[in-house]
């Protein structure tokens, strides 16, 4: 019997709070291609980077044709023969495609040194036929195209002679035709023993690509399947499972009143097309999808941080126009996705930080009344319970759940009626999520209307009146009622599912 | 207004749009200078500018390099004081002109190699470490040379500036070079092909398996080095070593580097825009002295060649 080439045993890896892969094993044999499945924050790029040596595995074992080994770095993966077709492009902008495809193994020149750059285009430009392109290898690689970047980061892949090749989403940014292309150079590669490991989200790809499938969720392997025999309802089953944590249902019903925020075929340079959707008074309505969807974005066209190009936003019938500022006044209140780098102005108190959206509201004329900041202060302290010492304590050292409770709290100065909340319980533990579901409700139940975008299918099912899925920047459905539901919203969210 | 005038300059003169803001703005130097002064386009006027520009362009060249890896080296006036002051101590020491070259040198290299590592491996922010090292420097000039200017340096020294070989003069062959070996560095080794890299995407180098800390540090290392080659110069042209000569100089080299066309993001940088850019700086200096224009406005003209210098660049991208 062979051996795999590559076997990982009960891999485990850590960060401060979160098991990001809890003994996981996987392995994958020559000829093969392996395909890992799993939603958003799953562990499957956690993986890959134990894998490319990016992250060191806290514990397990790594395995190259049986023998043991031992990744540090990038060097030791490239030693085994692994190479890795990013999902974030490991491009240089001011490097041309060559440079880009040899960089870390550029070929000598005659003169001690320097590099030969002739043979490096030369060999560039094989690798550019092979897949088809036909573009100089002369060429700045930030001159390109989303798609021809990411054929570059193929062609970079296949031009190492790589015995172990992995893919993480590698058709996600590819035209039709691309993605036939790669398709069969995967089959070519395949057929001279490379063994491939292919992370995706397309149904379609797994099913026709695949040998075999593993899936992974929250960091633990939940099982294996063969596509022959397994159909996609039951991969995404494996998926989703059963989730046991309700700490957060409603307990209420909602009353949906006016159409606070409606969005009308909104478009914008940051790749969000065709987005309409309303959100009433009284409601939480979800916008669900994969990282990448275009979620974020809308939240950021809606506020007026990104440009809209074409459709209307309006807040109560009136049409939002110009900057943020003036999206606060018109009562839009955003609740960033990273509340550290944008929510919070992280050296600076806990009071400072809770006041200043509401100062232009809490003092007009622009003279500031320190007694009237502690007053206030103290009063969304207690009313949020943030635990903190005092309203001087500087918001680093507040857990993720407090600070996400500041950056709520920002917004109750201000009078906002419309709410967007961009995964409002990212890296919060459960309790503190229950707290801050317990905020949202008590808005909702005051007449605020929300916007809730969450990776967390539980969240957007329990907690959502109804909820839109995106898929590639486009809204790809409504589910309301009894068709809201997990399974429902993996099949809109991935392509050809 | 500006905008839309220099918009329709530019589909009016397509061609004018593919040429570097740069070598327009050297070009209008030239031909202002030139009608204002029948001194300016002589041969021997011409070569000056040259002559004065080689320091600037020796220690500008590196520069490059630190502000394409998203870095800044604000110490460099200081250093290339510092190493000017050595190279004099060490001249009037022992009278031993290789000596005195070498640890000028040595002493540049290893204060890069300081800045360089303090930077990478403290993972400090460039504008604070090298400011810090700026004060260092400064203030270790003073020491050596007791707040004094030390003038026992010897004749031989001085030859390097005023010296000629084949009637040019010997700081250009410093400048040539420089140039030359810098250019081949940056565009013809794996170095240089890292230095593209860590500006632009210092973890994509770092998964292709590149020691990128090491190739960091070299940066720097380089640039301190090349301040102590130039220093030699520094010495030979006021054939003494003073302890403010080059102070504030980081000013002129930064400028040269923002002219040229490099950015301090993603490792955009293009070494001979440095080049036009430390002419440009060295022909306002020249013609502004020229038309007898004071040396303390000649500060201003240069700030305000770094703010056109880079609205130009802006129009022309929206253009």
């Amino acid at each position: 019997m062979t051996l795999p080439i590559l076997e990982l045993r009960s891999i485990s890896k850590f960060f401060p709070g979160i098991v990001a892969l809890d003994k996981v094993s996987f392995d994958v044999y020559s000829g093969e291609v392996h395909m890992l499945l799993g939603e958003n924050g799953a562990g499957k790029s956690t993986l890959m980077k134990v894998l490319c040596g990016a992250y060191q595995a806290d514990g397990g074992e790594i395995y190259h044709q049986g023998q043991p080994v031992q990744i540090h770095h990038p060097g030791d993966a490239r030693n085994l023969g692994i190479a890795v077709i990013f999902q974030e492009f490991s491009l240089v902008p001011y490097l041309n495609i060559a440079q880009n495809i040899f960089l870390g193994r550029e070929y000598s020149g005659s003169i001690p040194g320097t590099l030969d750059h002739s043979r490096m285009h030369q060999e560039a430009k094989h690798w550019l036929r092979v897949l088809s392109l036909d573009i100089d290898t002369h060429t700045l690689v930030h001159t390109l195209g989303v798609a021809q970047q990411q054929m570059v980061e193929i062609a970079k892949a296949l031009s190492q002679d790589a015995k172990i090749l992995v893919m993480d989403e590698p058709t996600a940014a590819l035209s039709d035709r691309e993605t036939t292309l790669l398709f069969e150079m995967i089959r070519k590669l395949q057929s001279e023993g490379v063994a491939i490991i292919y992370i995706s989200h397309r149904m379609a790809e797994v099913f026709s690509m695949g040998d075999r499938i593993t899936v992974l969720r929250d960091g633990k392997q939940v099982g294996s399947a063969d596509p022959k025999t397994t159909t996609p309802d039951e991969l995404v089953q494996m998926m989703v499972g059963r989730r046991v944590d309700m700490a957060y249902a409603r307990n209420f019903q909602s009353q949906p009143g006016r159409v606070a925020l409606k969005l009308s075929h909104l478009c914008s340079e940051n790749g969000i097309e065709d987005i309409s959707l309303e959100v009433r008074e009284g409601e939480i309505v979800g916008l669900a999808g994969l990282v990448g969807a275009g979620r974020t974005e809308v939240a950021r066209a809606t506020f007026g941080v990104d440009k809209v190009s074409s459709g209307t936003v309006e807040i109560f019938g009136k049409n939002r126009t110009g900057e943020p500022f003036q999206s606060v006044d018109m009562g839009l209140a955003l609740i960033p996705e990273s509340r550290k780098t944008e929510g919070l102005a992280l050296i600076r108190s806990v009071e400072e930080n809770i006041i200043l959206s509401g100062l232009n509201k809490i003092f007009p004329s622009s003279w500031i009344n320190n007694r009237k900041v502690q007053q206030i202060s103290e009063d969304l302290i207690r009313k949020l319970r943030i635990a903190t010492p005092s309203g001087k304590q500087s918001t680093q050292l507040l857990s993720g759940g407090n600070q996400q409770k500041i950056v709520i709290g920002k917004w109750l100065t201000t009078d906002s009626k419309i709410f967007i909340f961009d995964e409002p319980t990212r890296g919060i533990d459960v309790g503190a999520k229950a707290e801050i579901f317990a905020l949202i409700y008590k808005l909702v139940e005051d007449g605020a209307a929300v916007l809730m975008i969450s990776s967390e299918l539980s969240e957007i099912v329990n907690v959502c009146d109804k909820a839109y899925v995106m898929r590639e920047g486009k809204i790809s459905g409504l589910l309301e009622k009894e068709a809201l539901n997990e399974e429902n919203i993996l099949k809109l969210g991935m392509t050809d599912a | 207004m500006l905008n839309t005038t220099l918009n329709e300059g530019f589909t009016i003169f397509p061609t004018l749009k593919r040429i570097p803001g740069v070598a327009l703005m050297l070009f209008a130097c030239m031909l202002v200078f030139s009608i204002l002064n029948a001194d300016f386009l002589s041969v021997p006027n011409l070569m000056n500018i040259g002559v004065q520009s080689t320091i600037l362009l020796m220690i500008s060249l590196p520069m490059t390099l630190v502000i394409m890896a998203e870095g800044i080296d604000m110490s460099i006036g200081a250093l290339l004081t510092f190493c000017g002051v050595i190279a004099a101590y060490f001249l009037a020491l022992t009278h031993n002109l290789p000596l005195a070259i070498c640890m000028a040198i040595l002493v540049g290299l290893v204060i890069g190699i300081v800045n360089g590592a303090i930077i990478v491996y403290l993972n400090m922010p460039p504008f604070v470490v090298t400011l810090g090292m700026l004060g260092i420097c400064q203030s270790l000039a003073l020491i050596v040379t007791d707040g004094q200017t030390i003038s026992d340096v010897g004749n031989t020294i001085g030859l390097a500036y005023t010296g000629n070989f084949l009637g040019i003069p010997l700081p250009i062959y410093f400048a040539i070079v420089s140039y030359v070996v810098i250019h081949i560095l940056l565009y013809h080794t794996r170095f240089g092909t890292y230095v593209f890299a860590i500006g632009g995407n210092r973890d994509a180098l770092k998964l292709a398996g590149v020691r990128v800390n090491l190739h960091h540090i070299a940066i720097y290392a380089l640039s301190g080095m090349m301040a102590g080659l130039a220093s030699i110069l520094l010495t030979a042209r006021m054939n003494s070593g003073h302890p403010t000569a080059a102070i504030g100089m980081e000013f002129d080299a930064i400028a040269a580097v923002i002219v040229g066309g490099t950015s301090f993001e993603k490792g955009n940088g293009w070494l001979f825009g440095t080049f036009l850019g430390v002419i440009t700086v060295g022909v306002l200096r020249n013609g502004l002295n020229l038309i007898g224009v004071q040396s303390s406005i000649q500060v201003a003209s240069i700030g305000l060649l770094v703010l056109v210098a880079l609205l130009l660049d802006s129009f022309k991208s929206k253009a």
